[in-house]
C-alpha cells in the first residue's frame, strides 16, 4: 500500500512536472480585486427596553478573481472571497462567502462552488445586504437563523443561458447550510437540498443610459428538499417559494435619477405549521412578503454624489392560528466624500405582530452612522466583458 | 524546340505547379493588393472634387483569429486613400455615425484655419449623427495623411487615419527616379486593452451626455470646457474638480502598445512590396501611431527622397530610416538585388504580436520575376508539405 501511494504520488509529480516544463511559461491571468468596507456605529433600541451601541464592521469583504481565456470561445474564472460576518454570529472572525469557479461564453454561464444563492432576484439599497433579509430573501429553512449568511450563501451549481442579450434563464441547485451544526464540527453532508429556476429580463448595466423605464423584471421558483415529518414523497416534502421582482426607472435622468424596486416572495409553506415559535417555523409557515424601495440618486460630473432611499417591507403569515406579521421601514442617505468613499446614515425600524411579537419583541429601532468604501480593480486586462457596450452594440468578440 | 526553350517551358510548367500557394501566384498578388488602402472615389461638383467619408465602429481582424473593435473611416482601417492633384479644390463630406465625437485633421495640408480639425480651436466637435463639410485646396504636393483630432490618443490608435496623397503632373521624384508602381504604408501601434476600455468608457459617457444635451442641460463643467483659463480657475475656486484630478477616464495608465500594424494588419497579414529587377518603386511611409520606427530593408540601400511630403534637396541612400510619430517619408527602392527581402522595424519589439516574435511590422520586398527554383525549400520543409520561401512563421 505504501508503494502504491508512493507510485501515485510520483505519477502526479511527473504529470505536473511535464506541464510546467521550461518551454511553456504560464500565461498570466486577468486579476480582479473587489473590496468593500462597511464600518458603522449602531445605536439599537429594542422593545424590551434594551439598548446597545455597537461598532460594526460586518459585511466588510474582499474578493479576488483570476480570469483566463480558454482554448475556445469560453472564459474561465476562479473567485475567492471572504467577509466579516455579523457581530453576533457564530461563524468566527471571517467567513469565506465566495469560493467558486465559473466558465462562460457569450450566452452561457456555469458556476460551481460557494457563492450567493438565488434567494433573491434583485438588490435593494440598504447599508448592508442583510438589513431587510426577512423580506428580501427566501429564507434558508435548514438554518437555525443565527447567521443571516446562511440564507445568502451556499454551495451552488448554476447554469444560466442568456438570449437576446437581456433575457436570462437560470437553473440552479444549492446546498444550503444546515444548522444547528456547531462550526467546530463542520458539515459532512453537502448534497443538493434545494433546486430552483428563474427567468428574468434585465438591461445590462452598461446600457443603463439607454434610459429604459423597465430595467428588470423576473420570476423565480425555489424548492427546498426538506425532511418534513410525516411525509415521504419528494413533492410533499418540498418547501416551495415563488419570487417576483421588478426594477423601474421612474425618472431615467443621468443627473436626478429615480428608481423603484419591488419584490414579492410567496412561501407556500407547510399546512401543519400553524404557529411560529422558532425561526424554523417561520421559514416553513405559509407567508407572503413584499419589499419596495424608492431611490433617488444625484450624479454630479458623471459620478454618484448623493443617494437617498426609503424602503418599506411587509410580511404576513395568513395561515397561523394567531396571525403574525412584521413590517420594516428603512430610510438611508449616503454622500460621496471622495473616490470610492461614502459617508452615510440609516434608520431602520421593525415592528412585529402576533406570534412574532412573542419571539422577537414588539419593535426594534436601529440607527447607523457609516463609512463605506468600495473598489473594483482589474489588472492584466485581456478581454472584454459580455455586457460591454462594444460587445452588446457592435458585435461580440470572444 | 531547342534546349533553352525546353528549359524555359519546363520552368513555366513548374512555376504553375509550385506557385499557386506562394506570394507570386496570381491569387496571392490579388490578395496582396487588397492589403493596401482602397482609393476613395470622388464626384465632380463643378471644379470641386467631392469625397464622402463617414466614421463608424468596425471589427478589424489585425491578424488571423485576432479581432478588435476599431473606429474606421468608411469601414476600413486605414481609411480610404484620398489621391488628388496639387491645387485641386477639395470638399469632404464627413458624417459621424458613431456615438462619439470626432473631427478630421488634414496632416501636412495647408488648409484654411477653420478646416484644420482641432476641436475647440478651429471648430466644434462633430457630434453623434452630425455632418461637417471640409473644403480646402490640395497643397502642398506630397505624402500626407488625415486623422481624427478628438480624443487623439484613443481615436488614432483605434484606426482613425488614412493617407492623403497630393500629386503633381511634374513630379520631381518621378523625374529623378522614374517609377511606375508605388505603395503606401501606414504604420500604427495599438494597446488593444486601452482601446477597448477607453472606447467602452467613452461610449457610456456619451450616452449620458447626449441625453443631457437633448434636454439642453449640458453645461461647461460637465463638458469640461471653458471660455478662458480664468473661467476655469474661478470654477475651481467654487469647488469644480478638473478631470485630471479625479481621473474621470479609465484606465489611468498611459497605453502600452502590444500590437503593431502596417495598413491595419500585423504579420502575417501585412502587405508585401512587389518589384521586378531593374524597376524602381516608390514607397510612401506614414507613421499614424505613437511609436518610433526604425525601418530596415535587407539587401538594398534605398533613397530617401521626401520628408513630410517635401522633396529633399539631395536624396541620400540608407538601409534604415527613422519614422517618428506623425512623419511621412518617401523612399525609392531600386530593384537591383533579386530575391525575397525582409523589410521590418529594427526596434524588434515592434515585430511582435502580443509579445510574441515574429509579428507586427514585418513585410517582404518580393521580386516578382524571380525564378521559382531560387525560392525552393529544403528536404525537411518539403516533407512537412511546405512549398517554397517565404514561409509564414509564427514562432521562433
Amino acid at each position: 500500500m505504501f508503494k502504491s501511494k508512493f507510485f501515485i504520488g510520483c505519477m502526479v509529480s511527473i504529470i505536473f512536472a511535464g506541464m510546467s516544463s521550461p518551454g511553456f511559461s504560464q500565461l498570466a491571468p486577468e486579476v480582479q480585486l473587489g473590496a468593500r468596507g462597511v464600518i458603522s456605529f449602531n445605536l439599537d433600541d429594542l422593545s424590551n427596553n434594551n439598548s446597545s451601541q455597537v461598532n460594526d464592521f460586518s459585511d466588510t469583504s474582499l474578493l479576488i478573481g483570476f480570469g483566463q481565456k480558454l482554448y475556445s470561445s469560453y472564459r474561465g474564472q476562479l473567485v475567492i472571497g471572504f467577509q466579516f460576518p455579523d457581530a453576533d454570529s457564530d461563524l468566527g472572525q471571517v467567513y469565506f462567502h465566495q469560493v467558486f469557479m465559473k466558465i462562460e461564453d457569450k450566452t452561457n454561464i456555469l458556476k460551481i462552488g460557494r457563492s450567493r444563492v438565488r434567494s433573491s432576484l434583485i438588490e435593494f439599497p440598504t447599508l448592508r445586504d442583510d438589513d431587510a433579509i426577512y423580506f428580501t430573501d427566501v429564507l434558508n429553512p435548514f438554518s437555525s437563523g443565527e447567521n443571516t449568511e446562511e440564507s445568502q450563501y451556499g454551495n451552488v451549481f448554476e447554469l444560466a443561458h442568456i438570449f437576446r442579450q437581456r433575457y436570462r434563464l437560470r437553473i440552479h441547485g444549492e446546498h444550503f447550510t444546515e444548522t444547528p451544526v456547531p462550526p467546530a464540527t463542520a458539515e459532512t453532508d453537502f448534497d443538493i437540498n434545494s433546486l430552483g429556476i428563474s427567468f428574468d429580463y434585465c438591461v445590462p448595466e452598461s446600457q443603463q443610459w439607454n434610459r429604459n423605464i423597465l430595467n428588470q423584471i423576473g420570476i423565480g421558483f425555489n424548492s427546498f428538499r426538506t425532511d418534513r415529518p410525516g411525509y415521504s414523497g419528494e413533492a410533499d416534502r418540498a418547501l416551495k417559494n415563488i419570487t417576483f421582482s421588478t426594477i423601474l426607472n421612474l425618472k431615467p435622468d443621468p443627473v436626478h435619477f429615480w428608481d423603484l424596486r419591488h419584490q414579492n416572495i410567496y412561501n407556500m409553506g407547510f399546512g401543519e405549521v400553524n404557529q411560529v415559535r422558532t425561526y424554523n417555523d417561520m421559514t416553513r409557515a405559509k407567508s407572503i412578503s413584499s419589499f419596495t424601495s424608492l431611490r433617488y440618486l444625484y450624479r454630479k460630473l458623471e459620478r454618484p454624489a448623493t443617494q437617498l432611499s426609503a424602503s418599506f417591507g411587509y410580511k404576513a403569515f395568513p395561515d397561523l392560528s394567531n396571525s403574525a406579521g412584521q413590517q420594516q421601514y428603512v430610510i438611508n442617505g449616503f454622500y460621496r466624500i471622495g473616490s470610492n468613499f461614502d459617508a452615510g446614515m440609516q434608520v431602520q425600524h421593525s415592528k412585529f405582530e402576533g406570534d412574532l411579537k412573542d419571539i422577537l419583541g414588539r419593535s426594534e429601532l436601529r440607527v447607523q452612522f457609516a463609512l463605506v468604501f468600495s473598489v473594483n480593480m482589474l489588472w492584466n486586462n485581456q478581454f472584454d466583458s459580455r455586457d460591454s457596450l462594444l460587445n452588446l452594440e457592435h458585435g461580440y468578440i470572444p | 524546340m531547342d534546349r533553352r526553350e525546353f528549359l524555359a517551358a519546363s520552368a513555366a510548367m513548374s512555376a504553375t505547379a509550385l506557385f499557386p500557394s506562394t506570394l507570386l501566384a496570381e491569387s496571392s498578388k490579388k490578395e496582396n493588393s487588397s492589403r493596401f488602402s482602397k482609393p476613395l472615389l470622388h464626384k465632380m461638383d463643378g471644379d470641386v472634387k467631392e469625397f464622402q467619408l463617414f466614421i463608424d465602429i468596425h471589427q478589424q481582424e489585425i491578424a488571423p483569429a485576432f479581432k478588435i473593435h476599431t473606429l474606421a473611416f468608411n469601414n476600413q482601417v486605414p481609411g480610404p486613400e484620398i489621391r488628388v492633384n496639387k491645387d485641386d479644390k477639395i470638399r469632404v463630406l464627413f458624417k459621424n455615425k458613431t456615438e462619439l465625437n470626432h473631427t478630421i485633421h488634414w496632416h501636412g495640408i495647408h488648409v484654411p484655419w477653420r478646416m484644420d480639425g482641432v476641436p475647440f480651436v478651429n471648430q466644434m466637435p462633430v457630434m453623434p449623427g452630425q455632418e461637417f463639410v471640409y473644403e480646402f485646396v490640395a497643397k502642398p504636393y506630397g505624402t500626407h495623411f488625415y486623422h481624427c483630432h478628438w480624443g487623439t490618443l484613443l481615436h488614432m490608435q483605434s484606426g482613425m487615419y488614412g493617407s492623403l496623397i497630393v500629386e503633381d503632373h511634374d513630379d520631381p521624384i518621378k523625374k529623378k527616379f522614374p517609377y511606375e508602381r508605388e505603395y503606401t504604408l501606414l504604420y500604427s501601434a495599438h494597446d488593444v486593452n486601452f482601446i477597448r476600455n477607453e472606447l467602452n468608457a467613452m461610449l457610456e459617457r456619451m450616452k449620458e451626455r447626449m441625453y443631457l444635451m437633448s434636454n439642453g442641460r449640458f453645461d461647461k463643467e460637465r463638458f469640461a470646457v471653458f471660455d478662458t483659463k480664468e473661467e476655469l480657475e474661478k470654477a475651481v475656486h467654487h469647488g469644480y474638480q478638473p478631470p485630471y484630478l479625479v481621473n474621470r477616464r479609465a484606465p489611468s495608465e498611459l497605453p502600452q502598445p502590444n500590437w503593431f500594424t502596417v495598413n491595419g494588419k500585423s504579420y502575417p497579414s501585412t502587405p508585401n512590396l512587389l518589384i521586378k529587377e531593374g524597376e524602381n518603386i516608390r514607397v510612401r511611409l506614414i507613421n499614424a501611431g505613437t511609436e518610433n520606427h526604425a525601418l530596415h530593408l535587407h539587401g538594398h540601400d534605398f533613397w530617401l527622397v521626401c520628408d513630410d511630403g517635401i522633396p529633399v534637396p539631395q536624396p541620400w541612400q540608407m538601409n534604415t530610416v527613422r519614422l517618428s510619430p506623425g512623419k511621412t517619408i518617401d523612399i525609392i527602392i531600386e530593384g537591383n538585388n533579386r530575391g525575397i527581402w525582409t523589410f521590418h522595424d529594427h526596434d524588434t519589439r515592434r515585430v511582435t504580436n502580443n509579445g510574441l516574435y515574429p509579428g507586427g511590422n514585418l513585410l517582404a520586398l518580393v521580386y516578382e520575376d524571380m525564378p521559382i527554383e531560387e525560392a525552393e525549400t529544403n528536404m525537411m520543409a518539403k516533407k512537412m508539405g511546405l512549398k517554397s520561401l517565404p514561409i509564414v512563421a509564427l514562432d521562433e
